[in-house]
């Protein structure tokens, strides 16, 4: 298919890269190596990671429609299980992000399983009761999780123990975690894995009748997303260098694993990432200017976003660009 | 003995509560076949009014009822115009993000003007009720005797009343209602913002016997939803009995499990529910429309 | 050359009603048979019954040597069962070509070569000219057609015909038919559940008519017109004594 080479293609564009895509690939590499003053480079690292959280949320959720609005409790598996690793053990979280991403897809695999009858709605409450369980585990245990007190890493920079000194080792780091989550949507897409999830997200009884399994795609993507999300957990536990159940484990940090792909383009490999790009230096800004003083602002403005969005921009940025590009080519 | 009847009926009690706070979710459910996402936000909502009428007027919450209700009647309304109306064409996923941001922006609007302190008011009686060896909380007593009558009402009104039988009708069968010329889009509206108003006369029930805070919402409704799962989604009665289950699960699991894991065992139920019961305690069938295969 | 299909004491119930009740047939490799009834004769019920998307109460079936009494939809797919639906299923956000892929991936794994089977597919029924298009722009007629050809993109031994008349023209119904009638001889079998009686009764080998959850015909078309016992299911006592 090489319709609109120059820009964003809705449906799957077999494994071939954009030019839009390179640029904006050139683009986060320049704000890499850029000097630029550090304030901002921790907003760019957030940004980084967020765009890797929300693609790995899009696998299931955009792209195989399974919504879910308790993504943190994956996130919050493999923060908390690479950081337990390294503070208890002592296992260096180079290894650590890969236990913690294994860990939450097996969460994933429980939780699809747990859920195999359920659609639409109910699954997405089950997703929030299952988000919550989590938390609340996390909050009760704390000969594990340090309990509300929470999990500190020590902040000695030590690269064999994925601490730096410099932020832009780790915008290198975000940046590496960003192509990983991409990566791997861009190899769905050229597959035939994209189609399965569509057909199954779209009709499952269709799909069934053309010899798919749903529950066995179900799975498959929601282990996926929840795999990438863990490692992108356990990439912001070595940011922050602090976790505790409350901030990690979040409805908010849930919001955030939807918001952004919603706003971005579902069912689309970029629109997480425009996502990202648009929501988050935004988000960080607000609360740093109002933050402590006017608590809630931010996610009100979101929220109220979110419901213009998803009313009257239903294919999000990506697909109003993509409508874009049709035009200037004239097509219909 | 005692002890296990005290909490059986008061969890009987506060099951019907429940109840109340439920049956708008489940009318709207059935009429409409979408999750109000943002219901437990509108509780909250009921609640701050009824702790401003309380506090700032001195009224009696269940005084404060003869506003608090056409308020959330009015607010309903205008929810479903601005809102869910545009999202009823559009793909399912619109009218779950939409409610889903509007319960956000609510519990942040919440925030921003009320803060995140707990706010109560000061018990209605000062005593209380005693049956035998059982003695509950008069509000609780009351708040079911309003539950009580409040679903008979409901009930009469669905089976003799025209706007009754347009409501079964739409919930039976859309396309046909439409046919026999009930106006189905404001036969939604009326639902929804009458199930608004349902859940503000719950919240003026509820809220002498709990603290209203921007996030209540969330402990609330999920134990609504639970109840509209278990009692089958459009049905009152079963709003009533899963209620009245619920209520009583949560003051025996309150008593004999340790508080900390109260919240926990409460999803974990939920969760229990959505596994081997998804299609409610009287096997409705309601509920494979909205979201649940068989 | 053992039967495709034995089916036998197929029963399905649901709470006290017999939906199909004690239903025993067996179908060649290459007939094209009918299955007709008078409205809630339990046509669907059996339908669904041998597509996988109920489960028999009791009975078995036995598809091309293996007993696949119980067996899901995507497991009878997979050896060669394919279905359409009465009110079509389209993937609505995926293309016409797109849609016929997703079953032509069962058999040809690579995107590309799917998607030159699916053109392929496309083009035998007619709908070449909107292969690139949305679902959402396509006719009733043209849904159809299109699941016959989503049915057919898996390559199937036995291909199950759910009413795919209803719904269309004239002109369209008689294009369908003798599509329909080729098949066997491209290798294909067809059991075809139909309400558009002289579509099926001109096309089929044999004819199988359901009344009230059970089988009461078996037999070549003429035979079947002719059976005192089918009128009366379909007209009632006294059309039958005339």
């Amino acid at each position: 298919m090489t319709r609109n080479p120059g820009f964003i293609s809705l449906m799957p564009a077999r494994g071939t890269l954009s030019v839009f895509e390179i640029a904006l690939l050139v683009l986060c590499v320049v704000l890499v190596v850029a000097p630029i003053p550090q304030n901002l480079q921790d907003i760019i690292v957030l940004t980084f990671l967020w765009a890797g959280l929300a693609t790995a949320w899009n696998i299931a959720g955009g792209y195989t429609g399974l919504i879910s609005f308790g993504h943190a409790a994956f996130f919050g598996i493999g923060a908390y299980a690479s950081t337990i690793l390294l503070v208890r053990i002592g296992v260096t979280p180079w290894i650590g992000i890969w236990c913690g991403g294994l860990l939450a897809a097996l969460f994933g695999a429980v939780l699809a399983l747990i859920c195999a009858r359920l659609r639409g709605p109910f699954f997405i409450l089950s997703t929030l009761a299952a988000a919550e369980v989590i938390r609340i585990a996390a909050l009760n245990w704390p000969s594990l999780t340090g309990g509300p007190e929470g999990l500190a890493i020590s902040p000695s920079a030590d690269s064999t123990n994925m601490v730096f000194a410099s932020k832009q080792a780790y915008l290198v780091l975000m940046l590496g975690y960003l192509v990983l989550s991409y990566g791997v949507t861009k190899l769905i897409d050229g597959s035939r894995f994209s189609y399965f999830l569509f057909a199954t997200r779209d009709d499952e009884d269709a799909a069934s009748a053309a010899g798919l399994n749903p529950l066995a795609i179900r799975t498959v993507a929601l282990m996926l997303s929840a795999a990438l999300s863990g490692i992108g957990g356990s990439l912001f536990a070595q940011y922050f260098l602090y976790l505790d159940p409350t901030s990690v484990i979040s409805p908010e940090v849930s919001f955030q694993f939807a918001l952004l792909p919603a706003v971005g383009g579902l069912g689309t490999a970029i629109g997480p990432v425009l996502g990202s790009f648009l929501i988050t230096p935004m988000s960080e800004l607000l609360r740093s200017y109002l933050g402590s003083k006017v608590a809630g602002l931010h996610l009100a403005i979101y929220s109220a976003l979110l419901i213009v969005v998803v009313l009257y921009f239903p294919s999000g940025i990506a697909g109003a660009l993509s409508r874009l590009s049709r035009r200037r080519e004239g097509k219909p | 003995m005692t002890t296990l009847g005290q909490l059986i009926l008061s969890g009987i009690f506060i099951g019907g509560i429940y109840a109340l706070m439920s049956i708008g979710l489940t009318l709207i459910f059935g009429v409409l076949r979408i999750v109000n996402f943002a219901h437990g936000e509108f509780l909250m909502l009921g609640m701050y009014g009824a702790w401003a009428m309380t506090r700032g007027l001195g009224l009696d919450p269940y005084v404060a009822i003869i506003a608090v209700v056409p308020a959330m009647f009015l607010f309903g309304g205008l929810v479903y115009r601005l809102i869910v109306s545009p999202a009823l064409d559009k793909p399912h996923l619109v009218v779950v993000f939409a409610t889903m941001g509007l319960s956000i922006l609510m519990q942040n609007i919440a925030l921003m003007l009320m803060s995140a302190d707990l706010f109560d008011i000061p018990p209605v009686f000062g005593h209380a009720v005693t049956v035998g060896p059982f003695y509950f909380k008069a509000e609780l007593v009351l708040g079911f005797v309003i539950t009580a009558v409040c679903t008979l009402v409901l009930q009469w009104a669905l089976k003799s009343t025209y706007l009754g039988k347009a409501i079964r009708a739409t919930v039976q069968d859309r396309e046909a209602a439409m046919l026999m010329g009930i106006p189905v889009p404001r036969i939604f509206l009326i639902t929804f913002a009458g199930g608004s108003a349902l859940v503000g006369l719950a919240a003026c029930v509820m809220m002498p016997l709990f603290s209203v805070f921007p996030t209540v919402g969330l402990n609330f409704v999920l134990i609504a939803f639970v109840i509209v799962v278990l009692g089958g989604m459009g049905s009152i009665e079963g709003a009533l009995i899963g209620g009245i289950c619920v209520g009583v699960v949560q003051s025996l699991s309150s008593y004999y499990v340790a508080p900390a894991f109260g919240q926990m065992f409460f999803f974990i139920l939920f969760l229990l529910v959505m596994i081997f019961r998804p299609n409610g305690l009287l096997g409705q069938k309601g509920a494979a429309d909205i979201g649940i295969i068989d | 050359m053992t039967a495709l299909v034995q089916v036998e004491n197929l029963g399905r119930a649901f709470d006290a009603l017999w939906a199909v009740d004690n239903v025993s047939f067996s179908v060649e490799r290459g007939e094209l048979l009918g299955l007709i009834g008078p409205n809630g004769a339990g046509k669907s019920t059996l339908y669904n019954l041998l597509a996988g998307a109920l489960t028999p109460t009791r009975g078995e079936i036995v598809f091309d040597g293996r007993r696949v009494t119980g067996w899901k939809s995507y497991q009878m797919a997979r050896v060669g069962m394919a279905r359409t639906f009465q009110i079509p299923k389209p993937y609505r956000r995926l293309s016409v070509v797109e849609n016929v892929m997703l079953t032509a991936f069962q058999r040809h794994k690579s995107v590309r070569s799917a998607r030159t089977f699916a053109e392929h597919i496309l083009a035998d029924v007619g709908l070449s000219d909107h292969a690139t298009a949305p679902v959402t722009t396509l006719t009733v007629g043209l849904l159809k057609r299109l699941e016959v050809a989503r049915a057919l993109a898996l390559e199937p031994k036995l291909v199950l015909f759910d009413e795919i008349m209803a719904g269309l023209t004239p002109t369209e119904v008689a294009a369908m038919t003798s599509f329909v009638s080729e098949l066997p001889a491209r290798g294909i079998t067809v059991i075809w559940v139909e309400h558009v009686l002289h579509a099926i009764m001109r096309t089929a080998t044999r004819v199988m008519v359901l009344s009230r959850g059970q089988l009461i015909a078996n037999a070549a078309p003429k035979v079947v017109a002719r059976d005192p016992a089918v009128i009366k299911a379909y007209f009632g006592e006294e059309m039958s004594l005339a």
